[in-house]
């Protein structure tokens, strides 16, 4: 077993933790506190094929395997987790997807400006009613003519409020929600497409998070995502992948906690000596950096499972809810270590512990994690 | 325009480990990268390529995890990357490194120039270039910021202390090159073509019949006889009262210690 990264591999990380480095360290605290979108460091972006990381070529993307994109996604995460974010939404659940199920028109007309990074995507399913229980969603898509009329009103949409090419779960069958969930896409600027409330989130605030909502929006059937009443089939596979994404944001964001920590306790002095030195101290640093080691591992293994075609859920689920928790409990104990500085926006660690949270929470809670690593446990048969 | 740029592997500055026999940095792949310097070299030379269309070689002389700076160079644009990598070379001098180099351009045979960086940012000698040059017995500039034309003689711009001196040099010559310039970073595309369209090439010193007694530490002039980690001690003082009286303070303290003059 080669646990080992591929000189390709090693590049690719070295390269974006030069970008993160130079481009967002800069500018994280400053738009978090903004709640501002970099449009100058997506700009940059776009150039090194951040937006396409797994797309074709013939559509302008760079054919990365996964464990590569999980070291991008890290990287950027350990410095800026908003910008990670955005990246691993654009990539995993809407690029993916597209070029998964799209027909060859939609990827030709869609995936070009998305991996180039001139169009950000979105992936619409939470719902006021809809959450982790996907088949109570309300919004619907009616056939008329060559044209689906679209209703959704769509919450917590990552991207949201930059996000021009958006894959949005509607049922065409209101009668049978389940049999007609499907996926469609929505374009911005079309009418009836309308960017609702900005959330005012914890963390992830240089991510405009907002509602969606679309009334009597005409989208043509030519839009549809695979075939009616294939959304749930779309959607599981976008999550799955997905998951993957978020599992090495939140492995980013633990190993940045964790450097933050690391400089911290070697230059805060206490009864004469740095932080570092008093044994309470390093057996914290110990635990944070055995579980971030941990939560890699898992997620590179989830990503090495995805590139040799495996069965992606059982291990995408157990890579996302370990490193979820494990973002939660590193940067937690970063705090900790801090003291009272932790505390204070004057340091890191405060964005770290606020960033970290929600990778407990999105693409799939720590709770609909354990059902389906339960329900794959269970249906396994006896060695 | 043949272009041959020297790179070298070199330590990130807060990973440095020396080895306490040899007094010779321990290299790994995890902890090294391409010297910065050499950067702008490239660059430059990825630049007179557009201009002036040829083709782009990185050599450099290492162990095998030298490598790494070679696929960077790639991804960067060279089109074609060596490595001169042989147990005998460890240790080498600036002199000793320059011959393994030498030996190694007179192996490829035509190239019309050769750019360096500066210096490194571990050695810290700026010599590899200029010694490369009188091994090779070419014409040498160093610090250049600007280089045009082509056809046997380049038009070359060079800061020195407080002028910008213009000079010219026929071909093939080599140049070390200013760091005054922005580098950029490889796309991920660059990165993924360069491990499609490339591989690198080893050599060693038979393949470059050069000899061994001019390589490794048999061939230096010069060897670390000590080294002694410098240590620096910050204190932080505080500078008490209202915001002018501080400002006052701050002031002379800083004229004190002619940081401002």
């Amino acid at each position: 077993m080669d646990l080992t990264l591929s000189i390709q591999q090693r590049q690719i990380r070295r390269m974006a933790r030069q970008f993160a480095k130079t481009e967002l360290a800069p500018i994280a605290k400053e738009i978090d506190e903004e709640g501002r979108f970099p449009w100058e460091a997506v700009e940059k972006m776009g150039a090194l094929n951040f937006f396409g990381m797994q797309a074709p070529r013939r559509y302008g993307g760079a054919e990365l395997d996964s464990i590569s994109y999980c070291l991008v996604i890290e990287e950027i995460s350990r410095l800026c987790a908003s910008m990670g974010l955005m990246l691993a939404v654009h990539n995993s659940v809407v690029v993916f997807p597209l070029n998964q199920f799209g027909s060859d028109e939609q990827k030709a007309k869609f995936l070009p400006p998305l991996a180039s990074g001139e169009k950000i995507g979105a992936f619409c399913l939470t719902e006021p009613n809809a959450g982790s229980d996907a088949m109570a969603i309300e919004s619907t898509a009616i056939r008329d003519g060559d044209s689906y009329i679209v209703n959704a009103n769509k919450i917590f949409v990552t991207n949201g409020g930059v996000a021009d090419t958006l894959i949005v779960f509607v049922s065409v069958n209101p009668e049978d929600v389940k049999k007609g969930f499907s996926a469609i896409l929505v374009e911005r600027g079309t009418p009836g497409f309308e960017v609702g409330l900005l959330e005012n989130n914890c963390g992830m605030r240089a991510n405009p998070v907002t509602s969606i909502v679309l009334t009597d929006c005409r989208v043509p059937r030519t839009n549809l995502l695979g075939r009616e009443g294939d959304g749930f089939k779309v959607a599981m596979a976008a999550l799955d992948t997905g998951r993957i994404g978020i599992a090495a944001q939140a492995v980013g964001i633990a190993q940045g906690a964790l450097d933050v920590s690391l400089k911290y306790a070697k230059e805060r002095i206490q009864f004469r000596v740095p932080l570092a030195r008093h044994q309470a101290i390093q057996m914290m640093l110990a635990d944070m950096g055995t579980m971030v080691e941990a939560a890699r591992l898992l997620t590179l293994k989830a990503a090495h499972v995805r590139d040799q075609g495996g069965d992606l859920s059982g291990p995408s689920a157990m890579a996302k809810l370990f490193a979820g928790r494990t973002a939660s409990k590193v940067a937690s104990m970063g705090v900790q270590i801090h003291g009272g500085y932790g505390y204070s926006k004057d340091y890191p660690i405060e964005r770290y512990f606020r960033d970290a949270r929600v990778t407990e929470i999105y693409e799939g809670t720590n709770e609909i994690q354990q059902i389906v690593i339960a329900r794959e446990l269970l249906k396994g048969g006896e060695d | 325009m043949e272009i041959i740029v020297c790179i070298k592997q070199v330590v990130a500055g807060d990973r440095v480990k020396i080895d306490p026999r040899t007094y010779s940095l321990v290299r790994s792949a995890e902890s090294s990268h391409i010297n910065p310097f050499d950067l702008f070299a490239l660059d430059m030379a990825v630049q007179l390529r557009k201009k002036y269309a040829g083709s782009i070689t990185a050599l450099t002389m290492g162990p095998k995890i030298s490598e790494e700076v070679l696929w960077e160079a790639l991804s960067l644009g060279a089109d074609r990357a060596i490595l001169l990598s042989d147990p005998r070379c460890a240790a080498s001098d600036t002199l000793a490194t320059s011959y393994v180099l030498g030996m190694g351009i007179r192996k490829i045979g035509r190239f019309d120039l050769i750019l360096c960086g500066m210096r490194t940012t571990d050695g810290d000698t700026g010599q590899v270039g200029p010694q490369l040059a009188e091994e090779l017995n070419l014409p040498h500039i160093g610090n250049v910021e600007k280089v045009e034309g082509e056809r046997g003689l380049l038009r070359i711009e060079r800061l020195t202390d407080g002028f910008r001196e213009i000079l010219e040099v026929s071909l093939p010559a080599l140049l070390t090159v200013s760091p005054r310039r922005t580098v950029r970073l490889a796309s991920l595309i660059e990165i993924q073509d360069a491990f499609t369209r490339c591989s690198i090439e080893s050599w060693n010193l038979e393949d470059l019949k050069a000899d061994p007694a001019k390589a490794g530490i048999s061939g230096s002039g010069t060897w670390v006889e000590g080294l002694t980690p410098l240590t620096q001690e910050k204190s932080c003082v505080l500078i008490e009262g209202d915001p002018r009286q501080q400002a006052k303070s701050l002031l002379k303290k800083l004229i004190e210690r002619n940081l401002l003059s």
